[in-house]
């Protein structure tokens, strides 16, 4: 029996001392880094992590990734556990208001924290992400072009949201510099549901209280699933051929589908998430070299998508 | 010496692990201010485990304690929205933590239904409810009072060591007097006897005159109210308010009691060693992480551990029958 317990120890012991010496082995005075992040199951964060690793290995660091899987506390725990460990930096994925406890102990260690994709904050050195008012620029002027500046418009906002209210303030600017067109319907969608729904009951009342073809030009819709919803009301109302032009943001899998059957839904913008996880390496490559960096954000520039480049990625 | 090894197999698995992370990481692990950072980490797992502790005692368990720490969560947040002070706010919240524990306690110790499935059931009704409450969303931001939010970063001040401030973490402190509190319950009155005569024969204890069912009810209570207790703790660390912010505690929470189980001399819960569990899987979240361990691997190796652990106690129990 006391065999027994014996290699049940040396399995415990030794398991941990294997798992522990390949992550220990190499370290010498490599930077070490951390990202931290509660999302990685999401699509969106994998490409960024996975770009940010990318960059990471032509610096030769040793990036530690750390996956809370949705759980924020342990977020804080694990920037705890990295100050302690004294890393050269971290990098989070996870709105800095909720960690702020994590963020001050590393103020306090004077360890530079950067977001990516993470919202902005005194206690991070930046954060890297894509511009809300570029984005809706893209679409916008996308919707301008193509009813050649004049028609009725439905736009689709959300103004409660900062990062999606920033995008209905461009389109606006947008639209009041064509003097022939005539935003008719500023709809805020209950999102509750996912927004889908509740944008297309909205849309079919819009459809209903302008029923002559051709009295409606285009829906501008700040994000993706309210552009959908009324895509479902104009195919549902048997109005899919009046060349009602549809846009809207972030390019989901949904909208990217639409966009290549070729119907109403035409355009959509995408972040560039590789792009925001080599920025987010560069800034910390700058950074551990002494840089101070000035701006408290730092934007990646954005893609509009098309029935063009649609299949691209 | 078969009790020996199966008493202390734990503990000294444990140790092991202690100087595996001592050698690995000779500067940072074994540190005044690393052991504080743990304390915190696990204070909200502490003050659930606890309560779980008391319900394991008489051989129940209770899953719905992670969605009660999410819902009480989202009604402290969700009140603040509504302008209440912190203290009545975080008062309703806890009150809201001990109804949903004694209705689980009314179904399985009045209605009869077993624990595994009337708490499966209001896991999923408390979940339901934090998501109806909080219409799915996080609530955080400027709604969230600044005294409840440094609560959770504000301590107890020690003095410097080594050129740096250190503090005992307020939510250290209140684990600390919860488990202190459970302990005394369990260990020290007429109360916590009887739940142990419960958990050992509870046709005996019934016939020895043991109010069964008002003590399974009042069990049920407090394991409600101190899962409520942690999800303000967990919504006062993250400052804001999430719907399943609290579903990673309940599995955590039962690893910790069984765990620490293996550390007593029939099986049976005891809340130090409750508190013993909580604090292994502590360690081996910290010194895993400060050792760059992938964290899925980390997860295979905390899960494979338990089972070992509890698996090596109950072989050396069958070999010595």
């Amino acid at each position: 029996m006391n065999t027994y317990r014996g290699a049940v120890r040396a399995l415990l012991a030794g398991s941990l001392l294997v798992a522990t010496g390949f992550a220990a082995g190499g370290a010498l005075a490599q930077s070490k880094v951390a990202v931290i992040t509660p999302y990685l199951a999401q699509p969106g964060t994998q490409f960024y992590v996975e770009a940010f690793q990318a960059a990471a290995k032509d610096e030769d660091w040793d990036v530690n990734v750390i996956d809370t899987a949705g759980d924020v506390a342990a977020v804080i725990s694990r920037i705890e556990d990295m100050v302690t460990q004294n890393v050269d930096a971290i990098v989070i994925n996870v709105d800095p208001t909720q960690v702020t406890a994590g963020l001050q102990a590393a103020a306090d260690a004077g360890i530079p924290v950067i977001g990516m994709d993470a919202g902005s904050d005194p206690l991070l050195v930046t954060n890297v992400t894509s511009n809300g008012y570029a984005m809706a620029a893209e679409t916008a002027t996308y919707v301008a072009d193509r009813i050649d500046g004049q028609g009725d418009v439905v736009m689709f906002i959300f103004e409660a949201f900062p990062p999606v209210q920033v995008r209905s303030v461009i389109a606006d600017a947008v639209f009041g510099n064509f003097p022939d067109i005539n935003v008719i319907d500023r709809v805020t969608p209950d999102v509750s549901d996912g927004g889908i729904a509740d944008s297309r009951a909205k849309m079919e009342a819009v459809l209903a209280a302008n029923p002559e073809p051709g009295s409606i030009k285009a829906v501008w819709a700040a994000w993706d699933q309210p552009a959908l919803g009324a895509l479902q009301a104009i195919e549902a109302a048997g109005r899919e051929g009046e060349g009602i032009v549809i846009t809207g943001i972030d390019a989901n899998p949904q909208a990217r589908d639409a966009i290549a059957e070729g119907g109403n839904f035409e355009a959509t913008v995408a972040q560039d998430f590789t792009g925001i996880g080599t920025t987010a390496a560069d800034v910390v490559a700058r950074v551990i070299a002494g840089e101070e960096i000035k701006q408290g954000v730092i934007y990646v520039p954005t893609k509009l998508i098309t029935a063009a480049n649609v299949d691209e990625e | 010496m078969l009790t020996l090894v199966r008493r202390y197999g734990t503990l000294v698995g444990f140790a092991a692990i202690l100087v595996t992370f001592w050698v690995l990481l000779p500067d940072t692990f074994m540190t005044a201010r690393n052991w504080l950072n743990i304390s915190q980490q696990m204070s909200m797992l502490i003050v659930v485990a606890s309560g779980m502790t008391l319900v394991m005692v008489m051989g129940d368990f209770d899953l719905s304690v992670g969605s009660m720490a999410s819902l009480a969560g989202i009604v402290v947040a969700i009140l603040f929205t509504l302008g209440y002070p912190v203290w009545l706010a975080v008062s309703l919240a806890l009150l809201v933590g001990l109804l949903g524990g004694a209705v689980n306690g009314l179904l399985i110790a009045y209605v009869g239904i077993l624990p595994f499935v009337a708490t499966l059931a209001t896991l999923t009704i408390f979940s339901g409810a934090a998501f109806v409450v909080s219409g799915g969303k996080t609530i955080s931001g400027r709604v969230i009072p600044e005294e409840f939010g440094s609560f959770a970063r504000g301590g107890l001040p020690l003095g410097e060591w080594g050129g740096i401030a250190v503090s005992i973490p307020n939510l250290t402190l209140l684990a600390i007097a919860i488990a202190a509190l459970v302990w005394v319950l369990l260990e020290q009155t007429t109360f916590g006897r009887r739940l142990y005569a419960i958990g050992g024969n509870i046709e005996a204890a019934h016939l020895s005159g043991v109010p069964v069912r008002k003590l399974k009810l009042a069990a049920f209570a407090l394991t409600g109210g101190s899962a409520a207790l942690a999800g303000i703790m967990y919504a006062s660390r993250v400052a804001s308010a999430n719907p399943t912010q609290g579903s990673g505690l309940m599995l955590t929470a039962i690893a910790a009691v069984f765990l620490g189980s293996t550390l007593s001399e029939h099986g049976e819960p005891r809340l130090l060693y409750t508190v013993l569990g909580v604090l292994i899987l502590g360690v081996l979240d910290n010194g895993l992480t400060q050792l760059s361990v992938d964290s899925y691997v980390r997860q295979i190796l905390v899960g494979g551990i338990i089972v070992l652990a509890v698996s090596a106690s109950s072989l050396t129990r069958k070999l010595r029958q």
